[in-house]
């Protein structure tokens, strides 16, 4: 057994933060409150022995945690007033990542996440700040295949020829200029101003208002589409922080992959622990003919709760996806040649389900603005071109061992699923259903929130019965 | 549908399920009564609030404790094969799953006062994504089932 370690110091810091972070909503009404009746002397005197107070309990925090490697197991003991002792057996361990954010970096840290499979994010194990070498031979040790005992030189980019995939320049900006968050980030600022519109004094809100409506309709479309497109440069930018520097390497039992510019993150996924292979088509990517491919992997990813899955590649053309796995994922290039569609007559009940939403805000708005109705031409062409997407991308195909789910949830979605990912499988139907013989199947797949669930609706009853079959030759 | 599964649940189930389908009428007969009560304080309460609860109180009254049991008990089949384990419930949407053993993580048995009333128990089967249950079984059956499904789930047992 190894001697307990404790964390760098920089780990105070993000104790301190993360109790801001936490007490934040409390705060930040109380500032508000306190910023309208004229008492920002007491806030600001309030803050600054709160600060005190959480940098005293951060140092504390960083003086108990302490933790331990040892050939089969991680320890760690933590807790200010109760004391925890967690115990992580190396074959729990899903992955373990290395995240460098723009703190670690300059001083050669990392943050270490432990991941185990299950939907308790607080079974899961962080080290907020270790040296970066200490990081790494973690990740040896805990490896399935470990040598124990081996320093930490054994560095993943020192063995070469390995199968690999990097990101060039061209693909990020692709990838970034197709992402699709201007919508995200005009939803975010849209959300940011409504929260913030109280603040503004109201003597600036009317001027700008005013000056904003007396403008010809022209310079406002013009400033609309200037904001698009910096957002849409915002996004391309973002994607490059995040996806720059994309590498993926392939290992005889795992995958590897770092990306980042500013945080860069290490992660690696064993084999064993992959449950699915997905390939998304976004909606601003399908025209292209571009998608993404990640793999679903069990295990609660800390801080990520945006990502469900784990993106494998960033950005590929569909044609090559086939060569990527060639490549990189040879047991999951078992995507079947032909797809077999939902029938025809579940037509109807595509075109009801996505026209449920558009028939309730017309009736409301039909009520309270009637003159707004002429938009509800534009909705429920939407609607009903979706309706058509959806009906015409539900399909499925077997080949051999293998499961292939193809569904539209706004994106397009096709997943890989090996007959022994599957946990279970379940035919639904309605009492309409089984007069036409149709039937929804859900297929169980175990992933980060614990279980996902693919449906495919209105599915032929004999192709289910396939399915279901498939499933009983275990 | 696909060949349903062979096994049906105990005849007790319908019993069981009526009474506490019976207790459960407690909840719309008290709505009701408190809004009738309201009704004749305050005035600005219609009448037809009250006529329309007790409708629906009613219907509750003949179709949760007299109709569904009988259905669902009629619907509900199981069956355990060495490598599998194949439910089949629903009364208005059926649904048909399909287990593998292998995937089974753990399984339980439960007893409601209800259920141990009438000598039966729950039969609980989680996979790591979810659950399924087999409600109704008789007592000694429910803990033979898991005992078998357990010992059957350990052989093949890969990890997650």
């Amino acid at each position: 057994m190894s001697d307990y370690k404790r964390l760098h110091p920089l780990a105070i810091l993000f104790n301190v933060f993360n109790l801001f972070k936490s007490s934040f909503y409390f705060l930040f009404t109380i500032i508000v409150l306190s910023i309208g009746d004229g008492f920002i002397l007491y806030t600001l005197l309030g803050l600054s022995v709160l600060t005190i107070v959480f940098a005293v309990i951060g140092f504390l925090i960083w003086r108990r945690f302490e933790y331990s490697v040892s050939s089969d197991q991680i320890h760690i003991k933590q807790g200010l007033l109760i004391r925890k002792d967690r115990y992580i057996s190396k074959h729990r361990i899903q992955s373990i990542d290395l995240t460098q954010s723009i703190f670690h970096r300059p001083l050669g840290l990392t943050r270490v996440d432990v991941e185990t499979a299950g939907s308790d994010k607080k079974v899961d194990a962080a080290l907020s700040a270790v040296q970066l070498s200490e990081g790494k031979w973690i990740q040896n040790v805990m490896k399935s295949r470990a040598n124990v005992g081996q320093d930490a030189s054994i560095d993943h980019h020192e063995s070469v020829q390995r199968p690999n995939r990097n990101i060039t320049n061209k693909e990020l900006f692709i990838a970034g200029s197709t992402s699709g968050s201007v919508g995200v980030i005009l939803g975010l600022i849209g959300l940011l101003f409504s929260q913030i519109e109280n603040i503004i004094p109201e003597k600036f809100y009317s001027m700008t208002t005013t000056w904003f409506l007396s403008q010809a309709i022209e310079t406002i479309i013009l400033i609309a589409l200037v904001i698009v497109v910096l957002l849409w440069l915002l996004g391309i930018l973002g994607t490059f922080i995040k996806y720059g520097q994309f590498q993926i390497t392939r290992y005889d039992n795992e995958l590897f992959i770092t990306r980042g510019l500013l945080e860069k993150k290490q992660m690696t996924i064993p084999l064993k622990r992959i449950q699915a292979v997905g390939i998304e088509e976004g909606l601003t990517r399908q025209p292209f003919g571009l998608a993404t491919i990640y793999v679903v992997i069990a295990g609660g990813e800390i801080g990520q709760t945006a990502d469900a899955h784990t993106l494998l590649f960033p950005i590929i053309r569909k044609s090559k996806v086939q060569n990527f796995l060639n490549e990189i994922l040879l047991e999951y290039n078992h995507f079947p040649s032909d797809m077999v569609n939902v029938p025809k007559r579940s037509i109807p009940y595509y075109m009801v389900r996505v026209s449920i939403l558009p028939v309730i805000l017309f009736v409301v708005s039909y009520i309270f603005y009637p003159q707004l109705l002429w938009m509800f031409f534009i909705i429920f062409s939407i609607a009903w071109l979706l309706g058509i997407a959806n009906y015409r991308n539900s399909s499925y195909g077997i080949n051999g061992r293998y499961l292939a789910i193809q569904l539209r949830r706004l994106s397009k979605e096709t997943v890989l699923v090996p007959r022994r990912r599957v946990q279970s499988i379940e035919n639904k139907q309605h009492v309409l259903h089984r007069k036409q013989a149709l039937g929804q199947v859900i297929v169980s797949l175990l992933s980060k929130q614990s279980g996902s669930h693919l449906t495919v609706k209105e599915l032929e009853q004999d192709d289910i019965n396939k399915m279901l079959d498939w499933l009983s030759k275990y | 549908m696909r060949q349903p599964p062979k096994q049906r649940i105990a005849m007790g189930a319908i019993k069981a399920w009526r009474l506490k389908a019976l207790i459960l009428l407690i909840i719309p007969v008290v709505i009701t009564g408190i809004v009738m009560v309201l009704t004749f304080i305050f005035d600005f309460i219609p009448y037809l609030v009250s006529i329309l609860l007790i409708v629906i109180t009613v219907v509750d009254a003949i179709v949760s404790p007299f109709l569904i049991p009988k259905l669902r008990w009629r619907r509900w089949r199981y069956e355990i094969l060495d490598e599998e384990i194949y439910v089949q419930h629903g009364v208005l949407v059926v649904s048909q799953t399909l287990i593998p053993m292998v995937r089974v993580q753990h399984v339980d048995t439960k007893q409601g006062p209800i259920l141990k009333n009438y000598q039966l128990a729950t039969l609980t089967i989680t996979t790591a994504a979810t659950t399924h249950e087999i409600p109704a079984l008789p007592e000694k059956e429910a803990a033979d089932l898991r005992d078998l499904i357990s010992d059957l789930a350990r052989v093949g047992q890969d990890d997650v």
